[in-house]
């Protein structure tokens, strides 16, 4: 049956129907792609399904609870919300199931949430607080909003009109400082102008990833005008979340597609690793340490650029015009990687679960922030597989998943190291060797 | 409803934490509407949404389930991954999903040669675990993400069977849960806890397991079993590539995939026997021009781009044979496969053409999920282990009847489906699959699913299908005429008050004579539904 001319508009849940409706039951969302399956132990992806055991954590019990929603025939509850809500979004299940069957679970994951939010089930209380402080303080920490820019070291001033700009995020100005300050004297050793928001706010990522769609949407327009007024042609972040925020989701709540922003959205790793290229930086001081380097979600299999489509859905389901998936093949996997195999003295080695078949940190995408304990979880689980291959420490590429392996080797009194990889490349140039946090704090 | 009582004993079991009858957990547990055999009339009209769910870790806590639900006559099916699509879900209202899937024990013996598995354990779990220690398992068609254990009472057959044997015979000890909370022990685990061959003391009790296919469940829970292991070449499989495009790097000196193009239909079929009468190969078998196009294709769209270029003329002139070569020995054991194959394929016209050296499908992998891909729809209709001769002459009545069902089948231009080699051509399967669009009106396929059941009887084809997925006053009465007695009385015997995954197997009978647009199609006798001995559990559901 045709499917007359719809789009992937995630504030339409009628156009997921047919995604939801073609789930196997393969699980392929929730184990490792088999062709990488490490054995007995590590060998599934998706946190929630794999933490709560019951079919109804992974995205083939959460689509068919979803159709059931949808048509009515399950009345919201606080289990129903819990199970939409205590998942990462973390993308493991979508590329898993365009392993093989290209339906968008990735996306119906976001229009139920959605919904839930403009059926007045959702979000969950602690996303609600969050929101709040977000709209008030302009940052998910309700700190004070002036204090900001307290990070940015003394010795560096940004440039206006620069032709980049350095977004550092809520995680990077008030809790990891030591990411944004590392960003900005890479970006000055490498001989980059940048500049800054005047007055930057949050990216809206916890708004998008709860449902509240109107909200975040005002925070897409209000920040993207900014940067479109700057001058800038790339904007740099060194939060996974606010790239995937930039170059993923702004576009898809706009209508947009990531090519039509105006100017281009690179993480610090691509930035860095297109420098090393042009013999811009160079790794020149040996960094000891054997680390495994852990991908996150949102700068992995999240990270593709989003292309708006719309079109019909003809007999077998073919869509017209043919649609450009996004599978996450062409994440942001190797820059991280051949930044990693430059740095003299490091030994950092992959874990068994990788790039797309990563498994998530848990913090993410409102999921520490309304269900710590599973975020916490979420974090041993991939602290015990550090330890499994023998490393001393994690290097992620993400403020928010250093955070979180920050408060499960707190909380388990361990001897591993946890480092953001800015943190290594500034070493490493010989930018400042006494910020080496290797940090066991918090 | 689920008394009062009995949550209470299932909660003291397993804790709170692993049982549920919360309806929002429980209609995470529905069969379809996606699925195998789902978005069909079966699955439409048959499965119900269990109303509740529990997961034990161990067999004493399956034992103790099943004995309260024999206590208060509550229905109930085991579950181990659920891909088994309509018929791995409950039947009837008011049933109980056990799912199996905490029930993750491993131990694997490389001196002997062997696994012991609980029903969590899926196939690239064990052969990684295997593959590491020089060993390896088949994975079979059902895929690398389907519980070893279901698959393996349920079919098992794979390409690699060609070299390993049927599934039922690398089986070397079970442990299995009864109907009624009874423990029976089958092959060596009868003797002792060190399972080492299939054989026990006697009386065999196998058959409750499978005969060529498994009974769905409805005999009892597996919660252990013990299979044969093969050794390898020592050579790595090197995983790569980024999903969707990730493969296994075959080390050619050892193991090594050759296409061959054979003239015609007749050499082809030759050119298998040869093979196994040489004894050379580890895998054996014609692939079907559709399953190229799925291969090339990156997309559904660009798959129906492919397939629509394709010409029935094409199909039939389309003869690609696939032969696995794996060195077990030493390297000099591929340079004389090689050199056999190439005798024979060449003194029948075949030419070999340029393989890619990677293996997408059928050592870690299975790609079994992706043939939902380019309809929505999928299940395969029949399978059958019989001669070469009679598998493939099953395909092609097959294709014939498949002519006046298409559409709403997806147009396959007479394709003769899929035919292997199995046990050095001992033996030879056909596997035939069917293609259709979930979103439209199904009915004529639940009709060609039934007619080639009948094609079978017409042309005594024996297929493994023929009980748990037909109706079984059909196909009992023409097979052996009187088995299906004989598997009532069984049942009878085991499940007296039919509580293990009722209907079955009477699943299918109960569906035709529930379906109206299949009543034209019964044309065999049975007894009525009140001369048939209809069992409370059922009965709920019937009247």
């Amino acid at each position: 049956m045709a499917q007359k001319q719809f789009d992937f508009d995630i504030t339409r849940i009628d156009h997921f129907l047919y995604d939801m409706r073609g789930c196997i039951k393969c699980k392929g969302c929730m184990w490792v792609d088999h062709i990488y399956m490490p054995g007995i132990r590590f060998s599934t992806r998706c946190p929630s399904a794999t933490r709560y055991f019951f079919d109804s954590f992974g995205a083939y019990g959460k689509m068919r609870i979803g159709l059931a929603y949808i048509e009515k025939r399950l009345p919201p509850s606080d289990t129903l919300r819990h199970i939409f809500y205590v998942c990462t979004l973390c993308g493991a299940c979508d590329v898993g199931c365009k392993r093989n069957l290209d339906l968008e679970i990735g996306l119906s994951l976001e229009a139920l949430r959605v919904k839930l939010v403009r059926d007045g089930v959702g979000p969950m209380p602690a996303h609600q607080k969050k929101a709040d402080e977000i709209f008030l303080c302009h940052n998910v920490f309700g700190y004070p909003h002036k204090k900001r820019g307290a990070w940015i070291p003394q010795k560096i001033s940004p440039t206006k009109g620069a032709k980049t700009l350095y977004f550092a995020g809520c995680y990077g100005s008030y809790i990891h400082t030591e990411v944004s300050r590392a960003t900005v004297k890479i970006l000055e050793a490498s001989g980059t102008p940048f500049q800054m928001m005047d007055d930057e706010w949050c990216c809206g990522n916890l708004l998008f990833s709860v449902g509240m769609i109107e909200e975040a949407k005002r925070q897409a327009e209000r920040n993207l005008s900014i940067v479109r007024e700057s001058g800038a042609t790339t904007l740099l972040t060194s939060c996974a979340e606010c790239y995937r925020m930039w170059k993923v989701d702004y576009p898809k709540i706009l209508h947009l597609s990531t090519s039509e922003l105006g100017f281009e959205v690179k993480h610090l790793t691509e930035f860095v690793h297109e420098a090393i290229s042009e013999g811009r930086i160079k790794f020149s001081i040996p960094f000891e340490g054997k680390l495994a380097y852990h991908d996150s979600c949102s700068l992995s299999r999240l990270s593709e650029p989003w292309i708006s489509w719309s079109g019909e859905r003809q007999q077998w389901g073919i869509l017209q015009p043919p649609l450009s998936r996004r599978r996450g093949t062409c994440g942001v996997y190797q820059s991280p990687r051949e930044i990693l195999n430059l740095i003299p003295g490091i030994h950092w080695a992959e874990l068994h679960r990788k790039k797309e078949n990563g498994f998530c940190c848990g913090a993410g995408r409102g999921t520490e922030d309304a269900f710590p304990d599973f975020a916490m979880w979420a974090a041993e689980q991939r602290l015990e597989e550090v330890v499994a291959i023998g490393a001393e420490g994690i290097i992620s590429a993400c403020p928010r998943c250093k955070s979180n392996f920050l408060r499960a080797v707190k909380k388990n009194q361990q001897e591993l190291q946890v480092f953001d990889i800015s943190e290594i490349i500034l070493a490493s140039i010989g930018g400042v060797k006494k910020e080496r946090s290797g940090d066991r704090r918090h | 409803m689920i008394p009062k009582e009995a949550i209470k004993e299932f909660e003291s079991i397993v804790g709170n934490e692993y049982f549920t009858v919360d309806p929002v957990i429980c209609e995470g547990y529905r069969g379809g509407p996606g699925g195998y055999e789902c978005g069909l009339g079966y699955e439409k009209m048959m499965v119900r949404i269990p109303k509740g769910i529990i997961l034990p870790r161990q067999t004493s806590e399956v034992r103790a389930i099943v004995s309260v639900c024999y206590q208060y006559d509550i229905p109930y099916v085991p579950y181990s991954t659920g891909f088994y699509g309509a018929k791995s879900h409950p039947h009837v209202e008011n049933a109980l999903l056990i799912d199996l899937k905490r029930m993750n024990g491993f131990e694997i013996d490389e001196r002997h040669l062997l696994a012991v598995v609980e029903p969590g354990i899926i196939y690239s779990q064990l052969q990684e675990e295997a593959l590491r220690r020089g060993m390896y398992v088949s994975v079979g068609g059902g895929g690398g993400q389907v519980s070893v254990i279901a698959n393996m009472i349920n079919d098992g057959t794979s390409p690699h069977s060609y070299r390993f044997g049927l599934a039922q015979r690398r089986i070397l000890g079970t442990e299995m849960v009864l109907p009624d909370g009874d423990l029976l022990r089958l092959g060596s685990l009868a003797i002792q806890e060190d399972p080492f061959w299939g054989e026990g003391p006697g009386p065999d009790l196998r058959g409750l397991l499978r005969g060529g296919t498994g009974w769905r469940g409805s005999f009892g829970i597996v919660t252990k079993m013990a299979i044969k292991l093969m050794p390898f070449q020592p050579e790595a499989l090197r995983p790569e590539g980024v999903s969707p495009q990730t493969s296994l790097r075959l080390p050619q000196n050892r193991v090594k995939w050759v296409n061959i193009r054979m003239p015609d239909h007749m050499s082809l079929k030759k050119a298998v026997y040869e093979i196994g009468k040489a004894e050379i190969g580890a895998a054996v078998m014609k692939v079907p021009l559709f399953w190229r196009a799925v291969a090339r294709a990156k997309s559904k769209e660009e798959f129906w781009e492919i397939w629509s270029k394709e010409s029935e003329e094409r199909i039939q002139s389309f003869h690609l044979l696939r032969v696995l070569l794996i060195a077990y020995g030493s390297e000099d054991q591929m340079k004389y496969e090689e050199r056999v194959l190439t005798d024979i394929v060449t003194e029948l016209g075949g030419q070999a053409q340029r393989t890619k050296q990677t293996d997408e499908s059928w050592f870690k992998n299975a790609d079994s999920a992706g043939m939902w891909l380019m309809c929505g729809g999928y299940i395969s209709v029949d399978y059958i282990s019989e001669t070469l001769d009679h598998a493939v002459s099953q395909g092609e009545r097959m294709a014939d009847l498949k002519r006046n069902f298409t559409p709403p089948l997806m147009p396959d231009y007479g394709e003769r489906g899929w035919f292997q080699s199995l046990e050095m051509g001992h033996q030879g399967y056909s596997e035939y699959l069917i293609y259709w669009d979930p979103e439209e009106n199904t009915e004529r396929v639940d009709q060609f699913y039934l007619e080639s059941a009948k094609e079978n009887i017409r042309r005594r084809f024996y297929t493994a299908l023929l009980g748990p997925n037909q109706p079984l006053y059909l196909t009992g009465p023409a097979y052996g005429r009187d088995y299906h007695q004989w598997l009532l009385a069984i049942k009878n015997e085991f499940d007296p008050k039919w509580l293990c995954h009722p209907p079955f197997p009477l699943a299918h009978d109960q569906f035709i004579d529930e379906a109206e647009w299949m009543k034209t199609l019964k044309d065999w006798k049975e007894p009525g539904l009140k001369e048939r001995k209809v069992f409370p559990s059922v009965k709920s559901q019937t009247d």
